[in-house]
């Protein structure tokens, strides 16, 4: 994915600029087959066809809307897309929730957040430029490949398939310590550990 | 001085989008205090789109691309692109005067609109409306010098100052503060004598009636009161 990343970036950058729907095609063909597997994931074992393909009309909708605030001097696509997703999948999964509970329809004390009050789609971080950005990308993506099964294994579950640390730990029927130590164990490999002093 | 962040599993559960909404809501607030943490909720969320961008691929509906194109054709200002942009109100940086947005929307600028509920002259709280059926938020506000009644936890629970600093035996807590206590710890935060603490709490409640709220504000049979 490396070699495409500047791609990505100006496919958005003619989306926001002049609503070029071949640019969106594009990204369309390479980001909504993800996002669908991404969703797949995340319901395994309900059926999830609609919702999956929910998640890809919606996110991918966003994406256009949202094109114009896409800075490629502060964020990869594919992290910006990835995060699109990811809010948009909360969202649906909320309203699901929502429904299953079967509110009372005109409850009105129901003040609630958007996503985006909680996840907050932060581009105000001034991390790194596009150079820097690129190449902490490269060194993820080969230090990911070297893993150990059982963090790599681990690090899916938590970011593809929904599910929290203490989730993971009661369907593998491990304590929850052992789940965060080899979440920390990956994050160590990879540096991304905080450096708070 | 912040010190106290959220650990491993709160930013990577949280960056997954997999933490449950309450307590997001006070990892949201700490990020917004802390830079070092969203410095690194952006590197956990590259890990993520690497991880995504290597799943394998699944197929979507043929008439997929379509189909969002009517949507793009429709006659609504969805329809343009670039004319959502979700942080035009606030892509400024962060001060300290502000609080979180998520909080900033429930108080709307003013926290004397919420409904507060007294529990004796120096404490009172109001509870947050979350999607989250298992734990309970709350904002507390400590008058300056005040405390909160010693108390119990049954369940665990996350504070984080918006405001002010409390105390308590074990250190000071300032602005920004993600204060983890886990059950059965005994405290008695005080705040400090200068300022007003406000903080916003969450707590696992998975009975409400083990909630230490409820069983302290049940004798008092408080209504809930607007002090504005």
């Amino acid at each position: 994915m490396n070699d495409s990343i500047v791609a990505w970036s100006e496919c958005l950058e003619k989306i926001a600029s002049k609503g070029d729907r071949e640019a969106f095609r594009l990204l369309f063909n390479k980001f909504s087959p993800l996002i669908k597997s991404f969703a797949i994931r995340l319901s395994s074992g309900t059926k999830s066809e609609n919702l999956a393909e929910e998640l890809v009309q919606e996110t991918m909708l966003k994406v256009w809307q949202k094109a114009g605030s896409f800075n490629s001097e502060k964020a990869n696509a594919s992290t910006w897309i990835f995060t699109i997703a990811r809010n948009t999948r909360i969202d649906l999964l909320r309203k699901k929730a929502r429904h299953q509970n079967n509110r009372i329809a005109n409850d009105h004390s129901e003040e609630g957040f958007d996503v985006e009050d909680i996840w907050v789609e932060d581009e105000n971080e001034d991390v790194f430029n596009q150079m820097a950005k690129q190449r902490s990308i490269k060194s993820l993506h080969e230090t990911l490949q070297e893993l150990p099964e059982e963090q790599s294994f681990i690090l899916k579950k938590v970011y593809l398939e929904d599910k929290s640390h203490s989730e993971i730990a009661q369907e593998l029927d491990l304590p929850l310590g052992t789940v965060k130590s080899r979440v920390r164990l990956a994050l160590n490999k990879l540096r991304l550990t905080v450096d708070r002093f | 001085m912040l010190k106290y962040h959220p650990d491993t599993r709160f930013l990577t559960d949280y960056a997954a989008g997999s933490l449950p909404e309450s307590q997001a809501l006070c990892v949201a607030a700490h990020l917004h205090y802390c830079h070092s943490c969203r410095k690194h909720i952006s590197e956990l969320m590259e890990l993520g789109a690497e991880l995504f961008m290597t799943q394998a691929p699944d197929s979507v509906n043929a008439d997929s691309f379509d189909k969002l194109m009517e949507k793009l054709d429709a006659p609504q200002p969805e329809a343009q692109p670039g004319t959502l942009h979700t942080n035009q109100v606030q892509s400024t940086p962060v001060e300290h005067e502000a609080l979180p947005r998520a909080i900033r929307k429930i108080t709307g600028g003013d926290i004397e609109k919420l409904g507060w509920r007294n529990l004796g002259k120096t404490f009172r709280y109001s509870t947050i409306q979350t999607g989250d059926s298992q734990r309970e938020s709350s904002l507390l506000e400590i008058k300056a010098g005040g405390e909160i009644p010693k108390h119990h936890h049954g369940g665990d629970e996350i504070t984080v100052v918006l405001k002010g600093s409390f105390s308590d035996q074990e250190d000071r807590y300032h602005v920004g503060d993600y204060i983890v206590r886990t059950s059965g710890e005994t405290h008695t935060p005080v705040a400090s004598q200068d300022e007003d603490c406000l903080c916003l709490a969450t707590l696992d409640a998975p009975i409400v009636m083990n909630n230490w709220f409820y069983r302290l504000v049940t004798p008092f049979l408080n209504k809930p009161t607007s002090s504005g």
